[in-house]
């Protein structure tokens, strides 16, 4: 069999599970050989991806799902976080500017920032009416 | 056990903030209410002490920066203290080392405040 096999988590899209995510996600990152504060932050990119899921593919809706795919590939940890709620495409959203976001006072889109700047590839597609954010961490 | 819990304390013009567990987007509003409850007592000046906070999501960056403007509009300022090295390093990765200003210690950001020294 090639590879490990993947784990696969199911939550309803609220927010309180996230620390739940988050733990699961440190701790395959640490089982896949990655230091403790590498797996912290590939946690903390899943969180957010999770959080975007929630608040606005499926707008704050509690009783929906959010799928958590994580697997230990031979080179590289791949995270899937898929959802069945309206399709947003981050890309679309303009870069963040830090300094222009503090004086205009905005207080979302730094999620997708902060992911792409934890993870080395950041995607997101849409297949069989699911949006699938894919999460990619090189191990060397 | 609270996920999150935001203890106070007052120190002349200062609100010194304790975020003890973390901040992600089912605890920011905690850690939000605190900023709010903090303009509206008349007070402008923050002091964030990290040392309980284990670690801090966008949506908890996203707080703080929807409140600087506010407080440095009035001659304020919120500064930070004793991150840990998981938050440093967040703060770090979004450049937030740029725009806000980090001590290693509760003491020396009241002192920073105490004596008139600019914000960033």
């Amino acid at each position: 069999m090639k590879g490990k096999p993947t784990l696969v988590l199911q939550v309803p899209s609220e927010t309180r599970f996230l620390v739940l995510i988050r733990d699961v996600a440190k701790k395959m990152a640490e089982a896949a050989g990655f230091d403790e504060p590498t797996a912290g932050k590939v946690a903390l990119a899943v969180d957010e991806a999770t959080t975007n899921v929630i608040e606005h593919a499926y707008h704050g809706a509690s009783g929906k799902v959010v799928e958590v795919r994580i697997e230990d590939r031979d080179s590289e940890l791949c995270v899937d976080v898929i959802d069945t709620g309206d399709m947003v495409n981050p890309r679309t959203l303009p870069r963040v500017d830090l300094e222009r976001y503090a004086s205009e006072r905005r207080t979302g889109g730094l999620g997708v920032h902060l992911m792409e700047k934890i993870m080395d590839s950041v995607t997101f597609r849409r297949s069989a009416r699911r949006n699938v954010c894919c999460l990619v961490k090189r191990k060397h | 056990m609270s996920e999150l819990v935001v203890d106070t304390r007052d120190f002349q013009d200062i609100r010194l903030l304790y975020p003890k567990g973390f901040i992600n987007a089912h605890t920011v509003r905690v850690f939000e209410g605190e900023l709010q409850r903090t303009v509206q007592d008349g007070l402008f000046k923050i002091v964030v002490n990290c040392s309980g906070l284990s670690y801090i999501a966008s949506a908890g960056l996203g707080a703080i920066m929807g409140s600087i403007e506010e407080l440095r509009s009035n001659g304020g300022d919120l500064r930070l203290a004793n991150l840990n090295e998981t938050v440093a390093n967040i703060f770090e990765i979004l450049g937030f080392n740029h725009l806000y200003r980090i001590f290693p210690s509760e003491s020396e950001a009241i002192e920073s405040f105490l004596s008139g020294s600019p914000s960033l």
